[in-house]
């Protein structure tokens, strides 16, 4: 016979801080999954406003022809400390962030599997960071060989300077901490699931996470393995990539192998979120659960075997192959669409601010997909890589992914992570200034590439006729930049807000987060509801609608 | 109704590209101008036909997404149906971008094949060296014979001007003399990368007269935006008088370097 031990009522530990002296004690020595995620989201949301002021100035550089205030080696110091910011300070910490405050709630875990590798992670990324940082105040200066540091220009006789090698280094520390971070939720998830949560019932972040992660150990060992062999070319005179070698094409190759799937490392978690919204505010189910988890997995398994596609223009790689895998890419993309239009149809949708955010997210990233199917094809590629064509896409890939997400995500779990509401008026102004800022500023890029505006270019001719685009564009940026302003004042605001009182504020939420209080407790739950389905909270808030659909 | 006007219009909207039915021919080149280089005779089709492709996908798709934004608004506090699944959706989905995909790939593998299609030296009447150094271009014209005046050299506050015979193909060999560069001519549809330790190589024709800008669009060092050259499409018999007058200035420099 089985007996059952009495399940211990757990009361909610209500010792908050008192000054600030111990909030900041707390936060910088807990081992909370919930704080530890704070930490990064606050981190990263910094370095992306850092990342923005630099992007600032190299707008205002383009707006006219002429060099008006940076010089070419400052010019070329900004961007590559925007990319490498905004790459892998912000968006890939980023994702660390809202998987560490919401994975481990949303597959009913008390923390991640390893509390203080997890704080450790944080460390790593935030000393490694600012390290990468620091170049900028030293006497040559910062990095300045792009982010993608392509050999033998990032070598130590074409870039010297302390500030390549506080690049290099810094990365490489900031990737341990990634590195760790995706042991962390690959173990968090494959262990310490709730009773009831099987694979096939976590919401669809969590498996997200979980690919993200598995991409993770797959591309940053590689990328940390090279930086570190090209600090070594840098500092100990070794010759990995010395042309001479074959090094120019060595460093392309494991350079991409990284790049390709960190692009994905960015737009899955950010994927996930954007599932995760969608069928609260259409009062749905998500459309099609299995077919778009099995999407994930193919897009993940494609993204490691379509790197070179960045270097068709290298002359060097076998075209067919790469440019068919890219293609193919587009197939589970296009079904995800199908699953997030599908999750809309026929719903009772309402636009909260974090429905606008993802629907900004929708389109802006279909117009990033389609112009990616264009870059696929090899000879169209030869037609505008490396032009103003292809930063136009990826900004629109990854800012439609991350940032539209990214506020998302911001204004869905706010009331979860603070016990606060933010404030819809100021939400929705905040969307369309982004947006409108956005568009204004990264539309036109596509018509400069085509004219023959390559990247990374500090100066053009007044006879190039680049000079209205650019200033088209830079005047984007600013309207872009603006749309922070109603941000900052709602946070503010909302210090001062009535405190939620119920577990789910939207209503109709479906993952387990939505199934604890505003903000969880230390160890997130005083009980678990039964886990029957992927909507575990929306079964225990309408039994009646669990039963309809006969789970 | 009103929403019915509204669904009308998307409806035709989405359908305009199928209904208008138009030739390559009769659109413009997208940015691109037809017949400038045979890179263009290849290149431009697939342009054009990759953002006829786009843009009905794109159309289609936004539809998609603003038709329940309008049409599927909460009206009241009942539930919607709860559709979970529908695989007849899921699979037409999952098969129809896969044609897509593969139609695209065909044209792809055919279009590029024949741009990187690159004859034997014995074949090839122009052969030009394409080097790149930082920051700006060294053209090597090999037919000129193997001596140092066939070389032009620019600087960054000298863009040099790479001289091109009209309608006769060219093969060029493109190395670098230090850092990666791109060696780019926008209004040819064409690029390849100058890499130091390979070599890489490149056969079209310049079919239109004219002078065309020409970048280095892979990032070099400090002066990578001044690194630029000029194209210059001249008839064949002015290419040869080039030719010459490049001959004549090298001569020039040899018996300096004699008597000094």
């Amino acid at each position: 016979m089985t007996t059952y031990a009495q399940r211990p009522t757990i009361t909610a530990s209500t010792s908050a801080p008192t000054s600030k002296g111990k909030l900041f004690v707390k936060f910088i020595t807990s081992t909370d999954h919930k704080t530890i995620g704070y930490l990064y989201l606050i981190t990263s949301f910094v370095w992306f406003l850092i990342g923005g002021l630099l992007a600032l100035a190299l707008r205002a550089e383009l707006a006219r022809p002429g060099l008006q205030f940076l010089s070419n080696e400052q010019y070329n110091q900004i961007f590559t400390m925007h990319g490498t910011i905004m790459l892998l300070m912000f968006a890939t910490p980023l994702f660390v962030g809202f998987a560490n405050v919401i994975m481990p709630l949303q597959i009913g875990a008390a923390d991640v599997a390893f509390p203080r590798l997890n704080m450790l992670s944080y460390w790593l990324y935030l000393f490694g960071g600012t390290m990468t940082f620091v170049g900028f105040l030293t006497p040559g200066g910062a990095a300045s060989f792009g982010w993608t540091a392509y050999a033998p220009l990032s070598s130590a006789q074409y870039s010297p300077g302390i500030g390549g090698d506080l690049w290099l280094v810094g990365l490489a520390i900031s990737g341990i901490g990634t590195i760790l971070g995706g042991v962390n939720f690959i173990t968090t998830i494959f262990t310490m699931r709730a009773p009831g949560m099987t694979m096939f019932r976590m919401s669809i972040f969590s498996w997200n996470v979980l690919l993200t992660s598995i991409l993770v150990l797959l591309a940053f060992p590689p990328l940390a393995a090279a930086f570190l062999g090209l600090e070594a070319d840098r500092a100990f005179g070794s010759h990995i990539f010395d042309p001479a070698n074959g090094g120019a094409m060595l460093w392309q190759h494991l350079f991409w192998f990284f790049g390709h799937p960190e692009v994905y490392i960015l737009a899955l978690p950010f994927f996930g979120i954007a599932t995760e919204i969608l069928p609260v505010f259409s009062r749905k189910p998500i459309f099609g659960y299995k077919g778009l988890i099995a999407a994930t997995i193919a897009i993940s398994a494609l993204s490691v075997s379509v790197w070179a596609h960045h270097m068709f223009a290298s002359g060097q790689v076998l075209l067919p192959f790469f440019s068919f895998m890219t293609f193919l890419i587009g197939v589970p993309t296009g079904v995800k669409f199908v699953n997030w239009i599908g999750t809309m149809w026929r719903g009772s949708i309402s636009f909260d601010t974090p429905m606008l955010f993802v629907l900004g997210f929708l389109i802006t990233f279909l117009f990033g997909g389609l112009t990616g199917i264009i870059l696929a094809s090899p000879p169209l590629d030869f037609a505008v890589s490396a032009s103003y064509f292809v930063v136009a896409h990826f900004h629109y890939v990854l800012f439609g992914t991350v940032v539209f997400a990214m506020f998302a995500g911001f204004y869905f779990w706010w009331p979860k992570m603070t016990g606060h509401m933010l404030n819809e008026r100021l939400g929705k102004i905040h969307f369309w200034t982004l947006f409108f800022g956005f568009h204004t500023t990264f539309l036109i890029q596509h018509w400069l590439g085509i004219k023959g505006f390559p990247r990374r270019y500090a100066d053009y001719l007044a006879s190039d006729g680049f000079t209205g685009m650019n200033m088209i564009s830079t005047v984007g940026s600013g309207l872009l930049a603006l749309s922070m302003i109603p941000f900052f004042i709602n946070i503010w605001q909302s210090r001062n807000t009535p405190k939620v009182t119920v577990d789910d504020p939207w209503g109709y939420g479906n993952s387990l987060e939505w199934a604890t209080s505003c903000p969880p407790p230390r160890h997130n739950f005083t009980s678990m509801p039964r886990i029957r389905s992927e909507r575990p909270a929306f079964d225990l808030h309408y039994p009646h609608m669990a039963e309809k659909s006969g789970h | 109704m009103r929403s019915r006007h509204i669904k009308a219009t998307l409806v035709m909207l989405a359908t305009t590209p199928f209904l208008s039915g138009c030739s390559t021919d009769q659109i413009s080149g997208l940015g691109f101008e037809k017949g400038v280089s045979s890179v263009n005779d290849h290149s431009l089709s697939l342009w054009q036909g990759a953002w006829i492709a786009a843009g009905v996908v794109g159309v289609i798709t936004l539809i998609l997404i603003l038709w329940p934004v309008m049409f599927h608004r909460k009206k009241n506090e009942e539930f919607p149906k709860q559709t979970a699944h529908n695989n007849f959706v899921e699979v037409t989905f999952t098969v129809i971008p896969f044609i897509i995909v593969a139609v695209l790939f065909y044209f792809t593998a055919v279009k590029e094949s024949a741009i990187t299609k690159v004859s034997a030296d014995s074949q090839v009447s122009h052969q030009i060296e394409v080097v790149g150094i930082q920051w700006s271009w060294q053209f090597v014209y090999k037919d000129a014979g193997d001596f140092p005046a066939a070389t032009v050299t620019g600087t960054p506050a000298q863009a040099p001007t790479l001289y091109l015979p009209q309608g006769e193909r060219v093969k060029f060999t493109i190395n670098s003399n230090d850092v990666v560069h791109g060696f780019w001519i926008p209004a040819f549809m064409i690029q390849i990368q100058n890499l130091p330790g390979v070599e890489n190589h490149l056969e079209f024709s310049a079919n239109k007269l004219g002078t065309y800008p020409g970048r280095c669009n892979i990032l070099c060092g400090r002066n990578h935006s001044q690194m630029l050259f000029n194209v210059k499409v001249v008839t064949p018999a002015e290419y040869q008088n080039y030719l010459d007058s490049l001959k004549a200035l090298n001569q020039l420099e040899l018996d300096k370097a004699a008597t000094a």
